[in-house]
């Protein structure tokens, strides 16, 4: 069985019959099981897929309406509910929690069809950047085991570049879909903020966090968008997006379309691999008619210490549910007087976690929400004015994902001001609502650098069309695990 | 700068408890004094935007009954008892 084909063509494929998905998704539980202990992609797998994939090819051969999924094995975060399924978070906290209820996206790929294969690794609530940070052992990059996978939706990220799914759902909140898609060699994208219900999300940082679909292909992004996205009366954030179909004239091309090459986000420090790559890019892009220039968004610069900010604070609300009474794990209350039991129950949180919920509760707090909070919120205004602006005159933005390559598992995980740095090139989209994509770009001592597009809030679909044009640009060696 | 008594009095707050406390007041240590480069970004006078949304674009206010029976999502319970954490 070739694992390999896009979702497009696995759709094909089995609507034609030259396959069934009942073979397809048996091929990929059986991948899993054999590479999955060493790229630790998975959390859980669902024993149930090949089952509810023969009953799709029951309906196909019945002639009765199949889904546009017909079958197709999808991975999901593990911090995205399935009703009947444990949703962890990566977390000692959840480590036992089986959701009640589907979220939103996941009743959308229901209903298409869609069969979940499992639920993939992050850091533990989304909090990290490599994996590291899951309370179940790190995910590993299939190009390079040694190295992270990026994060916080590494183990979405793993489950695609290695063939272990055909699509994935990931959540984003400052790159954590477009960064483990740079250094995983995926299509990772981030919608304007509303166009996918975050309803069955649990919660991070509300105000900006999105699930974004991680694929092969351009176009299998264009599709998934087509069934996840849309209002969606549970989640009074979503825009009503008029059912767009972000895969018709995905081919458009670019030419004329004017792209700003952000000058903040080509910084000190950053990777000469990725500069060269950056500049092969527009040049690229040039080639297939596109007017490239540079553009300065100055708050850039405090784009990370200002998004760390707001996330914690909304972070440290939160997690403030996590108090061991509704959520949580059995140990033994004997002894412990009311907040002594809580403090007990919250060692439960992996380190991480629990230095941003000590942020979270500093920051906005009596004496200190003028300096921290309030300027960070103050600066979310100020540079989505610039992006605005910057929109006037540019369609799209261009910068890489990531300033750095995929580093080794271990190398930074002691030095968390260090990896906020990883940040830099990501966090802007979130902060200020605009559609990003991470495309597949090019290879660097066998380690992969994507490209980021962005476009203006509700352009996702110009944006997704610049992304297939810079893909078709593009040929990369093929993974070999 | 930010002490290490504000720290640890914020942790209390937050009823966070922690075994290596050293360590944990370290590392915040370091990420809030980089946040400190938020005072150079000449912000003061910047007003906060606010998102707004319609109320016409709000859900019905309308009550949804929930079909299963509650109970049975539970982990610990007997009959209509539920089993909860002892109080001391």
């Amino acid at each position: 069985m070739n694992l390999k084909i896009s979702a497009l063509d696995y759709v094909q494929e089995v609507h034609t019959g030259n396959i069934s998905a009942e073979d397809f998704v048996a091929s990929t539980i059986e991948r899993i099981h054999k590479i999955d202990g060493t790229l630790h992609a998975f959390l859980s797998v669902n024993d149930d897929a090949v089952d509810q994939a023969r009953e799709i090819d029951k309906k196909i051969k019945s002639g009765k309406k199949v889904g546009s999924c017909y079958g197709m094995p999808i991975s999901i975060k593990d911090n995205i509910c399935i009703k009947g399924s444990k949703t962890t978070c990566a977390s000692k906290m959840l480590e036992n929690f089986v959701a009640p209820y589907d979220a939103t996206v996941i009743s959308k790929l229901k209903n298409e069809d869609a069969v979940f294969v499992g639920k993939t690794n992050l850091d533990e609530f989304a909090m990290g950047i490599t994996t590291e940070f899951s309370a179940f052992g790190p995910s590993k990059n299939p190009w390079n085991t040694d190295y992270v996978p990026g994060g916080s939706s590494g183990g979405s990220a793993v489950s695609v570049s290695a063939l272990e799914c055909v699509a994935s759902l990931g959540s984003d909140t400052g790159g954590s879909v477009r960064n483990p898609a740079s250094f995983c060699s995926a299509v990772g994208y981030k919608p304007t903020y509303g166009l996918i219900s975050r309803y069955g999300l649990i919660s991070y940082a509300n105000s900006i966090e999105q699930i974004g679909p991680l694929t092969r292909t351009v176009k299998d992004n264009a599709f998934m968008l087509n069934v996840i996205s849309g209002l969606d009366p549970n989640d009074n954030t979503t825009i009503d997006n008029k059912n767009e179909d972000y895969l018709s004239g995905i081919d458009s091309g670019i030419e004329g379309k004017k792209i700003g090459i952000i000058k903040e986000m080509m910084v000190e420090g950053i990777n000469p691999s990725i500069i060269s790559a950056t500049k092969d890019a527009i040049s690229k892009l040039e080639r297939l008619g596109a007017i490239c220039d540079e553009v300065s968004l100055d708050m850039v610069k405090y784009s990370v210490a200002a998004y760390y900010t707001i996330t914690a604070t909304e972070a440290g609300s939160n997690l403030a549910r996590y108090d061991n009474l509704r959520y949580g794990y059995d140990f033994p209350v004997e002894g412990y007087e009311f907040n002594s039991y809580i403090s007990k129950a919250r060692r439960n949180f992996g380190p991480e976690v629990t230095r941003r919920m000590i942020i979270g509760g500093f920051v906005p707090s009596t004496g200190h929400a003028g300096k921290y909070f309030l300027k960070a919120l103050k600066i979310k205004s100020k540079l989505t004015k610039e992006i605005n602006e910057a929109f006037k005159k540019y369609d799209l933005l261009i910068a890489p994902t990531v300033p750095v390559l995929p580093f080794k598992i271990g190398e930074k995980i002691d030095d968390p001001v260090s990896l906020f740095l990883v940040d830099v090139n990501t966090v802007t989209a979130n902060l200020t609502g605009k559609p990003a994509i991470s495309i597949p770009f090019a290879i660097s001592n066998g380690l992969p650098i994507g490209m980021q597009l962005l476009a203006n809030s509700m352009n996702d679909k110009l944006l997704l069309q610049a992304a297939y044009a810079l893909e078709d640009t593009v040929t990369l060696p093929e993974i070999s695990i | 700068m930010v002490t290490e008594e504000e720290i640890e009095h914020v942790s209390k707050l937050m009823k966070i408890e922690v075994d290596d406390h050293k360590e944990y007041v370290d590392k915040v240590h370091a990420m809030i004094d980089y946040f400190d480069i938020l005072d150079s970004a000449g912000v003061e006078y910047e007003e906060i935007s606010m998102q707004e949304i319609s109320i016409s674009n709000l859900r019905k206010d309308e009550y949804i009954p929930f079909n299963e029976k509650l109970i049975e999502k539970l982990n610990n319970y007997k009959g209509t008892y539920v089993r909860a954490p002892k109080m001391s």
